[in-house]
């Protein structure tokens, strides 16, 4: 331990720790690695439980619940919901945020800083207040005859609250980084706005609009609290159903489902990843 | 921008002119659909929440046309509702201040150790926003009560003797909600941090200063406004929250936020769930209100 600590005085960045101190971050990193993986392991483990019940120890494993829920249709029901929903939160706020985002970063807009609240405010707005007013202004509406309240494109459109203005954020962000001068060339050569957009900038930024669009896929498919509130029996989603079944009973077919939604939002991640590393290599070659 | 309206603005023909009001046009074409949500989905409900907020309530009716205050006078002195804000302000606070320690604390970790463990750390840091709320509240919900794993794992280890259950206490609930603070807290802090040159603080520590000393006069002060950010964004955050201490908590833990889903779905009573969720905007806004001008403050300093 003494030479370790010697040679670690020595390394940069760790100049000023003494083996005392040492000690202290080793147990820290303990503490938060177990706090973070606490709960993740857990349902992990349970997902893979034979008994009906929640209890530990666990004695037999078995795929049981994994058969349960693909063969619940009320569950298959609310993951589709989810996975509908969230596809269409996706192409809304990405649509509306990216297109702000270019506006925000090209034009001289009048009222900027206003403008910029009261598109960003949303994203500070706790899910309840949110839902709540949702549902206060669009509980009655009926549009020739289509049920607003209840919806999913209501739904969807109160998911883009949260995820439009991240979004916007990520892109108004990522557009500064564009070299304007290519923007001026395509002008230069006779592009118009439309075409430049599509043509030029749009591929030099498709990292970031697909990472924005795969965060606003995850925030939708997450989201509870909104949902419970404007959603109903037949367009409730996956996360307003396991907080339901929660108050009724907790069965292992909950933690099945925490690991489904995990799950999607992991291969969101991979492809976000791989996207990254292909872009890389291309710019690299 | 501006050489595309120079080049052509020597020669105003028609099409000229057509061209520069489209210019003009089109950043407002562009910004129309963020515009409709942000203020048909959001601008309207909320000033419709809060003119709700003083109609009238029957039984058996969602709302009765009215003005009356008599909401927020019911608010201010009911006694069960004055607690339920005072219960959500002091369980915020004692949740951001623990979020606020721990995620200083971590961020400092990985500022501190070498490149090759950063990007782990962040993934692990990322996981606890990327996984639902309602997972997160399943996965302490297996943890905590007497069948669960930390029963378990203590009476098997000889710890104690009999099982425990932490479900449904306080603990439970402030331990859910720092889980689900932290990673705003920690990335806030990070970049913070990650704005800092290390070298002062191997300077400070050559120049003889203890690690205790370094952190209080050298770290301290440079990342004090990032702590108050941090501190203010997960208090905002611990505030509107409301499914994890109602579903890990005891059933008197009545928080704001649960007080509006009980009066919305539960009573039906829509101006009383308004004028509660008015006074969380108001509290949420005060918040941000006093965050911008910290964040103003500090640009100012560097400019």
């Amino acid at each position: 331990m003494p030479e370790l600590a010697v040679e670690r005085s020595g390394s940069r960045g760790g100049g000023f720790q003494p083996a005392f101190l040492k000690a202290v971050s080793i147990a820290f990193t303990i503490f938060v690695v177990g706090y973070i993986l606490i709960p993740i392991v857990v349902t992990l483990i349970m997902s893979f439980n034979d008994a009906n019940m929640i209890r530990f120890p666990i004695n037999t494993w078995s795929l049981k619940w994994y058969r349960d829920f693909l063969g619940s249709a009320q569950f298959t029901g609310a993951l589709l919901n989810s996975l509908i929903v969230a596809i269409g939160t996706t192409i809304i706020a990405t649509t509306s945020g990216v297109l702000a985002a270019w506006a925000f970063e090209r034009y001289p807009i009048p009222f900027k800083n206003g403008l910029y609240l009261i598109i960003m405010l949303p994203l500070f707005m706790p899910g309840v207040v949110l839902g709540l007013g949702v549902a206060i202004a669009f509980g009655g509406i009926n549009i020739f005859g289509f049920q607003l309240y209840g919806s999913r494109l209501l739904l969807m459109i109160a998911h883009s609250l949260w995820a439009m203005p991240l979004v916007f954020m990520l892109m108004e962000a990522t557009f500064r980084t564009i070299d304007h001068r290519i923007v001026e060339a395509s002008y230069d050569l006779g592009g118009k706005p439309l075409q430049t957009f599509f043509e030029i900038v749009v591929p030099s930024v498709s990292t970031g609009i697909i990472s924005s669009a795969l965060f606003a896929f995850v925030i939708s498919l997450n989201e509870f609290v909104m949902a419970l509130f404007l959603t109903d029996r037949d367009t409730q989603t996956l996360p307003v159903l396991m907080w339901l079944s929660l108050r009724s009973a907790g069965t292992p077919r909950l933690a099945v489902s925490a690991v489904i939604l995990a799950c999607a939002v992991f291969a969101c991640l991979t492809v976000i990843m791989v996207w990254y590393i292909r872009q890389l290599r291309k710019t690299a070659r | 921008m501006t050489a595309v309206t120079e080049t052509h603005a020597p020669v105003l023909t028609t099409e000229a002119r057509r061209a520069r009001r489209v210019e003009r046009l089109l950043p407002w074409a562009l910004m129309s659909p963020a515009l409709v949500i942000s203020i048909i989905f959001f601008g309207i409900p909320m000033l419709l929440m809060l003119r709700m907020s003083f109609n009238e309530h029957a039984p058996q009716r969602l709302y009765v046309p009215g003005f009356t205050a008599r909401h927020y006078v019911q608010l201010l002195t009911e006694e069960r509702f004055v607690n339920a804000v005072w219960t959500t302000m002091k369980l915020s606070l004692v949740a951001s201040l623990a979020t606020l320690i721990i995620g200083y604390a971590f961020a400092m970790l990985v500022w501190l150790k070498p490149a090759r463990w950063r990007l782990a750390f962040i993934g692990l840091a990322l996981c606890p926003l990327l996984i639902s709320e309602i997972s997160i509240i399943f996965g302490w919900w297996m943890f905590f009560p007497k069948n669960g794993l930390l029963s378990y794992a203590l009476t098997s280890a000889g710890i104690l003797s009999d099982k425990i259950s932490l479900m449904y206490t306080e603990f439970a609930a402030f331990v859910g909600l720092v889980y689900v603070t932290l990673p705003f807290c920690f990335f806030i802090l990070l970049s913070i941090l990650d704005g800092i040159d290390k070298r002062l603080i191997e300077a400070s520590g050559d120049l003889g200063a203890k690690p205790l000393t370094t952190f209080r006069e050298v770290l301290l002060p440079l990342t004090w406004t990032g702590i108050l950010v941090a501190f203010a964004q997960s208090f905002i955050w611990a505030m509107g929250t409301y499914a994890t201490p109602s579903a890990l908590g005891p059933d008197t833990l009545w928080t704001m936020g649960y007080l509006i889903q009980e009066q919305m779905l539960g009573k039906s009573n829509w101006p009383l769930a308004s004028a509660f969720s008015m006074i969380l905007v108001v509290a949420v806004a005060v918040v941000m209100m006093f965050t911008r001008s910290l964040n103003a403050r500090r640009t100012s300093f560097h400019a």
